[in-house]
């Protein structure tokens, strides 16, 4: 159980690093660190005691092996989470061509 | 970069691909498998831009080359589904399975893989490549 609060806990500094800072920079790091975090509690909720790795080899009896299928799903979130944070860097880095800032403050006026 | 980090990247460029190559080739007996062994792929390639600067690694694999691998490897997908339509129905394992837990075995699984480990490496590859060439497009300016 306290696993699964530790990350809660993990979850909730990456909602605090993007409500809180203003760096565009920062606030793309409190995304990464808030879905590692859901990827981390699926892989937790994914575990038995004792159990292996749900791999069948040549001589080996099934039994208590860890649940698969959020590995899948887990494997699923790392590759859109890859394309969305290169799609973040890539809008980060457009507004610090136009407006020569990653300050979420300074950037205010629609300018052209 | 420094002489040390372009001395260690030549020494181990080359074994980084090697594992990539393994993972993908061994996908259907162990763990790892397409996207595993691409992005293993891709990140040799970054490893060399890192060290040695872009014109090294894009003359490695320029930009024309990693978009055509990027298209060639979604098509190639296709082409293995819509394969087994001549024997059935999308998907159709219509090679012949082998025996388990040999190199070559699991029919179509393997070439599936060697399709989603072009995409992926390709694809990684182009989006850092698509990033610094940005980031130096702004500079120019």
């Amino acid at each position: 159980m306290a696993v699964y609060l530790l990350c809660l806990v993990l979850f909730s500094l990456g909602l605090y690093c993007i409500l809180r800072k203003r760096n565009i920079i920062k606030i793309i790091v409190g995304v990464i660190i808030a879905e590692y975090a859901v990827n981390l509690f699926f892989i937790l909720v994914a575990y038995r005691m004792k159990g292996r790795s749900p791999i069948l080899s040549p001589d080996a009896e099934i039994l208590n092996m860890v649940d698969p299928l959020p590995h899948a799903l887990v494997l699923t979130a790392i590759v859109i989470g890859l394309a969305t944070t290169a799609l973040l860097v890539a809008i980060a880095m457009r507004i610090y061509e136009k407006y020569g800032t990653f300050d979420i403050t300074k950037i205010r006026e629609l300018r052209g | 970069m420094s002489l040390i980090v372009k001395t260690i990247t030549r020494l181990t460029v080359g074994l980084i691909l090697l594992y990539g190559i393994y993972i993908v080739l061994h996908g259907h007996v162990s763990p790892g498998g397409g996207f595993a062994g691409g992005v293993i792929i891709a990140l040799s390639f970054i490893h060399l831009m890192l060290a040695y600067g872009k014109e090294t690694a894009l003359r490695k694999l320029s930009k024309a080359a990693a978009s055509f691998f990027e298209s060639m490897g979604a098509i190639l997908f296709l082409g293995i589904a819509l394969l087994g339509f001549t024997g059935g129905y999308f998907f159709l394992n219509f090679i012949s399975k082998g025996e388990p837990f040999k190199l070559f075995s699991a029919g179509i699984i393997p070439l599936c893989n060697m399709a989603i480990c072009l995409k992926v490496g390709a694809g990684l590859f182009a989006i850092f490549v698509a990033l610094v060439l940005l980031k130096f497009d702004s500079e120019k300016r």
